[in-house]
């Protein structure tokens, strides 16, 4: 392949959504060889670029753009696109992964000796070749993310749009798909990336356009733009500020009564064991990182806490309740749990009544459930947009949102998975006060793998490996989880 | 789920399914039916999913067959004396309906059941089937286990906000918790097809296009013998049904002149 022949060439006035300008005056190239980085705040339109740089605006997906797209290397189709949310990248035509990542070549019409080579390719590429086998509906985020990713991989198109790829990845992961991006650039591919890690935008992209409300900001070499102090964009943060830590390390709360107890616990799906005899323990006031590769059991261990798992051997306790034998709803009344996708939950007309529904429903009187509810929309900077409609929002707020809903219903023991996933350095901020606020009314596990964010705002990390505890201790950002 | 069914082309027990459909209704009655009825039920046990097409087969005979008794019962022929008891002749309709539809049930169950979706359609699509009736195949298929899935992870995240369902919830209880459950999956689900749409648009699909396949389904002589076989018995037979009519209808005009 040359490298330096443009693959893309945009020239927009402007792209809107039923009369809602979501981009205007926006002119962009990206050539072979080049990996260009978009950043921006939620909503400054980034994810509405990539779907036009991918040429998807305005077929599947309704759109008036006003302007003129060009793949000059043509192909087909002419860019492969990683969604953010993984699961969108499903077509379910394929039954096992491996089939899944073949749609795109069998699409292609490709003979089955070279869809055989590109899906093999595509998995190796994407650290997946161990999940070829599997159902796509039995993976975990970070490993679906993985087969996503494999997926645009087997199109095999001049063009790569990666729309927050590595939000559910590891941190190894991560680094092993940013040294493959790098070396399919060294082998020609253009790519264009949207990312909410600046650290791994500024370490991956040759240049970067900052995008704020729905136009550019700035451009130029990733250093240069990500790392002004103080930040071009306060939503956005920068390289230094985003990553510093404010305060001294805490240490352990020794001292403090638990308030969540896990005792030799066993639980699984089916014959598949997921926890095997783990034990924990998190004490009032501390706020921990559970962390692990993907598929290490971080989540079924949230779902088993709930009772959404069935327990199979061991004791689970919150406070001084022994909940093991607790169905679900009593457990709601100690423990909360915010999904990956909040969408599983929104349905109220309104963003207060949502927050109070969880409240009412643990039995609060109206007047004390509008209190705790706006006191959590409060805190996770959703103040002021109490009658808007949720589903309005976009999916980083609502994700918000969903936070505030467990906030509000008051639980001692609060666990969020992969909350900052797609957030700018302004929802992370205020996650991280939600946190602070669970702190000081029990304690909360954050299953996350940004360890940046852990290391920020955890106590310690609890690293869980094969379904049990592997390591407690304080965050790194050089944790090196040990192999699947 | 696999079965010793995954051994053949889908082409061949699809086509070995119909032309035993055609023959139970098209053969002597109430016989061939339940030869079929039989031969079927075989067919299932010896794949592995004897179980399940049973189940499915008397779902569907054993109320139809009760149905069809009643009706008889309760609307008896003008001349009958009695009201609410089964006559013979009703009963002996019954049972051939009954035993028509039941080998037509276990003969197509055996595809629904022991037969991959996902197989079927590559190896349908082989044969020219277009991706767009493949996809809605598909789709299809897999409508109810995509909804219930997603039913369930809703579930799972409003359980975890306090609501209660299952055993000891009362009737008040389940309609107040049904907004709360039924919003989200209704929402889900049209967000869902539109996700789809854009997902396939960025794998290439076209829905008149020709499409590929990673494994292409192996299609031996002999069992593309074996199918033109059946085509072929399939259509002696019907031919040699239609010369019977034919010829009955002749022996009727003779004997009326």
């Amino acid at each position: 392949m040359k490298t330096g022949e443009l693959a893309l060439s945009l020239r927009l006035r402007s792209v809107s959504y039923d009369g809602r300008v979501a981009l205007r005056d926006i002119a962009l190239d990206v050539a072979r060889g080049e990996i260009v980085g978009i950043a921006g705040h939620v909503g400054a339109g980034k994810s509405t670029l990539a779907l036009v740089a991918a040429g998807l605006l305005g077929r599947s997906m309704p759109a008036t753009i006003d302007g003129t797209i060009e793949h000059p290397l043509g192909g087909r189709p002419p860019a492969a696109f990683v969604f953010a949310n993984p699961s969108t990248q499903l077509t379910e035509l394929g039954e096992t992964v491996e089939e899944e990542v073949a749609v795109g070549p069998e699409n292609q019409a490709l003979p089955s000796e070279e869809i055989r080579a590109r899906v093999d390719g595509a998995l190796a590429l994407a650290d997946a070749t161990w999940l070829a086998l599997r159902l796509p509906r039995e993976l975990s985020g970070g490993e679906l993310q993985r087969v996503a990713l494999a997926s645009a991989l087997a199109l095999d198109a001049p063009l790569l749009v990666l729309d927050e790829p590595t939000a559910q990845l590891d941190p190894g992961a991560a680094a092993e798909f940013a040294s493959a991006i790098r070396s399919l650039c060294d082998k020609g591919a253009a790519v264009l990336i949207v990312e909410q890690n600046l650290e791994l935008l500024a370490a991956l992209a040759d240049r970067v356009i900052v995008l704020a409300d729905g136009a550019v900001l700035a451009t130029g070499a990733p250093y240069d733009v990500l790392g002004r102090v103080p930040p071009l964009d306060a939503r956005l943060g920068s390289l230094r500020a985003g990553y510093s830590r404010p305060r001294g390390r805490r240490t352990r709360a020794v001292d403090a009564e638990p308030v969540l107890r896990v005792e030799s616990l066993s639980a699984g799906y089916g014959e598949h064991v997921v926890l095997d005899g783990l034990s924990l323990t998190v004490n009032a006031g501390e706020v921990v990182a559970w962390i692990g590769r993907n598929g290490a059991g971080k989540s079924t261990l949230a779902r088993t806490i709930m009772g959404l798992v069935p327990t199979r051997a061991g004791h689970i306790g919150v406070g001084v309740t022994d909940v093991t034998s607790l169905p679900v709803h009593e457990r709601a009344r100690v423990a909360g749990l915010v999904f990956q996708d909040p969408r599983r939950q929104l349905f109220s007309r309104t963003v207060l009544e949502e927050a109070t529904f969880g409240p009412r429903t643990l039995g609060a009187s109206r007047a004390s459930a509008l209190a705790q509810a706006r006191e959590a929309l409060l805190v996770v900077g959703l103040g002021g947009r109490e009658s808007e409609h949720p589903g309005d929002l976009a999916p980083q707020l609502q994700r918000r949102l969903a936070i505030a809903s467990a906030l509000a219903s008051r639980p001692l023991f609060l666990m969020l998975d992969e909350p900052t996933a797609g957030q700018d350095a302004e929802g992370r901020s205020f996650i991280r006060a939600a946190l602070e606020m669970q702190r000081s009314r029990g304690a909360a596990a954050v299953i996350t793998h940004d360890l940046k964010f852990a290391q920020d705002v955890c106590d310690h990390n609890v690293t869980i490996t094969h379904g049990h505890v592997s390591h407690i201790g304080t965050i790194s950002l050089e944790i090196d989880f040990s192999g699947r | 789920m696999t079965s010793a069914l995954d051994r053949w082309n889908p082409l061949t027990p699809l086509a070995a399914a119909i032309a035993l459909v055609l023959v139970a209704f098209a053969g002597p009655q109430p016989w061939t039916p339940a030869a079929v009825l039989a031969l079927s039920l075989a067919i299932a046990l010896a794949s592995g999913i004897g179980g399940k097409v049973t189940v499915l087969t008397l779902l569907v005979v054993v109320p139809t067959f009760a149905l069809l008794v009643l009706l008889d019962a309760a609307f008896p022929e003008p001349a009958a004396e009695t009201r609410w008891i089964p006559s013979r002749s009703g009963t002996l309709d019954a049972l051939a309906i009954s035993l028509r539809l039941g080998a037509a049930i276990a003969a197509l169950g055996v595809i629904v059941v022991g037969v991959a979706p996902r197989r079927l359609t590559r190896a349908l699509a082989a044969r020219g089937l277009p991706a767009w009736a493949a996809y809605l195949v598909i789709a299809s298929l897999e409508a109810v286990p995509d909804a219930r899935r997603r039913a369930e992870d809703v579930l799972d995240a409003q359980r975890c906000r306090g609501v209660a369902v299952g055993k000891g919830t009362g009737v008040r209880g389940r309609l107040r918790a049904l907004p709360a459950l039924a919003g989200p999956l209704i929402v889900g689900l049209v967000i869902e097809s539109e996700e789809r749409a854009l997902a396939l648009d960025a794998r290439a699909f076209d829905a008149r296009g020709k499409r590929t396949a990673l494994a292409p389904i192996a299609d031996p002589v002999g069992e593309i013998w074996a199918r033109r076989v059946i085509w072929l018995a399939l259509a002696a037979a019907i031919t040699w049904r239609l010369w019977e009519f034919a010829h009955s209808l002749v022996i009727a005009q003779v004997s009326r002149s």
